[in-house]
């Protein structure tokens, strides 16, 4: 069996090291690489897929997150931003991304706008998620669309209409995150089609 | 999944490859350090040396269980009492950060001073995924220093050897099982003690309040999760909060010190909830802190603060 091969770009998250645990608990092949890494050693290793972790930068406030850009730009394969990852995917798609009226921290309840999206194949309409943030995407950006919420947080979850790229707000990687396996293996399932 | 038995084989071998002569193992008597120990002996047998320092900032009885858990191990060990020598360097320090570096700084010290002595050149530790992961690096933000990472010196002559830096506590616990290490349950205890479970000067008057509040509230709760009142909390403590309130004993006006019990489910200390303690289990540990440390202590409080936005320890 030929296994799938997704990596971890580590944008100096609390959690990057998370993501990679729950991928390789998963049985995938995967590994955490700095987000100095130029794409064509990642794409030379014939990767499934990309994790763009979360980080302490302040995205809305700094043009780039190390190579993020470069990856977006060329990769032809699904892209999951979490947190940053998925504030970056938003600017770079011409979105916009502010410090949050009301940031959210620890237990937040999610609620799905869009049902039967792929990333949230099973996921209950409202479930418990672990948030840690500042920032958050204020406008979405153009062939996007909504797929969560959160009281305090418009754009919990997004996907691009045509390109298997996502960004979520909330941190699936996360024990406490009800359904983040099961985001995972959705995720896994992208990947391998 | 993460396997165990191939993890095992997988590290001795390379510790084999790694550890050229002897090493010290710096041995709290904590689940990674004993496993981290475990390994080694397994790779490099009595050519380790195990040191344990007692800070002055352990538990109750900590210490002398683990010089019992080293003899049983079978380890070549070095027991080292440094408690007035910590109280001295801790003395008016209030910042946490500064806590934690210095008592980083003063291990190094005693693990090279033992490394003279002994010959060695390579320090084992067991350091786990969250205390590099928040002592930060370049890329990450530093949320606590952690003794065995952010804490230690920069010119440093030991080299370090880390076998556990990729696994989280459920992967060790796992791995302490199969080594048949009877400690394989026990709650984390952080390396600098019960220094960073005292909130300002960690000073040897408020360490024995909080040896003895944490000893209690471990006990209360052990009893609790015997009686089937509450889960067992992946951790729980107390902490001390210098601030004083007005209390009355036996008619007489009492002016004391805070107590915050502690508790918390989590698999891996990377996110946490507060745990769900009952009412009735609180009422006995408040009235058994306040009645056993008597004038000290007048005010108990609960925390039930998430990570995040908190972190489990207070400093």
């Amino acid at each position: 069996m030929i296994m799938v091969r997704i990596y971890v770009v580590d944008n100096g998250g609390q959690w990057t090291h998370r993501e990679w645990r729950t991928l390789r608990d998963l049985d995938i092949d995967t590994k955490i690489v700095p987000n100095t890494t130029p794409f064509k050693e990642i794409s030379a290793e014939r990767v499934d897929g990309l994790v763009l972790s979360g980080g302490a930068p302040r995205v809305g406030l700094q043009k780039e997150l190390g190579n993020c850009r470069e990856y977006l730009e060329k990769a032809d394969f699904p892209i999951l931003g979490i947190c940053a990852g998925h504030q970056f995917i938003a600017q770079f798609f011409g979105g916009e991304t502010k410090p949050s009226k009301i940031p959210e921290f620890g237990k937040i309840e999610l609620t799905l706008v869009k049902e039967d999206n792929a990333l949230f194949k099973g996921v209950a309409k409202k479930s418990i998620v672990w948030e840690s943030h500042n920032d958050e995407v204020t406008v979405l950006p153009k062939d996007f669309e909504v797929l969560g919420k959160s009281e305090n947080c418009e754009i919990q979850a997004m996907h691009h209409k045509e390109k298997p790229v996502y960004g979520l707000q909330f941190h699936p990687e996360v024990e406490h995150t009800e359904y983040g396996e099961l985001i995972f293996k959705n995720f896994i399932e992208i990947c391998e089609k | 999944m993460f396997n165990a038995e191939k993890f095992i084989e997988k590290t001795v071998s390379n510790l084999k490859k790694e550890i050229k002569g002897k090493a010290l193992i710096a041995f709290s008597g904590g689940v990674d350090s004993a496993v981290a120990a475990a390994l080694a002996e397994k790779a490099i047998g009595d050519q380790l040396v195990a040191v344990h320092v007692d800070t002055g900032y352990m538990r109750k009885g900590d210490s002398e269980n683990v010089k019992k858990m080293m003899e049983k191990l079978g380890l070549n060990f070095r027991f080292i009492d440094a408690g007035s020598d910590y109280y001295d360097s801790l003395k008016n320090i209030e910042d946490p950060e500064k806590k934690r570096k210095i008592i980083g700084k003063k291990f190094i010290q005693i693990f090279e001073k033992v490394a003279g002595e002994e010959n060695v050149e390579c320090l084992v530790q067991g350091t786990i995924a969250p205390d590099w992961i928040e002592s930060g690096d370049g890329l990450r933000d530093t949320i606590k220093s952690h003794h065995n990472v952010g804490g230690l010196p920069e010119n440093m002559k030991l080299k370090l050897v880390e076998p556990l830096r990729d696994l989280y506590k459920d992967e060790v616990r796992k791995v302490a099982r199969l080594l048949g290490l009877h400690i394989s349950e026990r709650q984390p205890f952080p390396g600098p003690g019960l220094a960073i479970r005292i909130i300002g000067a960690a000073t040897k008057e408020r360490t024995e309040i909080v040896r003895e509040a944490c000893d209690i509230v471990e006990k209360e709760i052990e009893d609790a999760v015997k009686k089937g009142k509450m889960e067992k909390p992946w951790q729980y403590f107390a902490v001390l909060i210098p601030v004083k309130t007005v209390g009355v004993h036996g008619d007489k006006r009492a002016y004391g010190y805070t107590i915050a019990i502690r508790a918390v489910q989590s698999i891996d200390a990377m996110t946490c909830s507060y745990s769900d303690i009952s009412h009735s289990v609180l009422d006995n540990i408040s009235t058994k802190l306040t009645n056993t440390l008597g004038d000290k202590i007048n005010r108990i409080v609960y925390d039930v603060t998430n990570k995040p936005p908190g972190t489990v320890e207070w400093e």
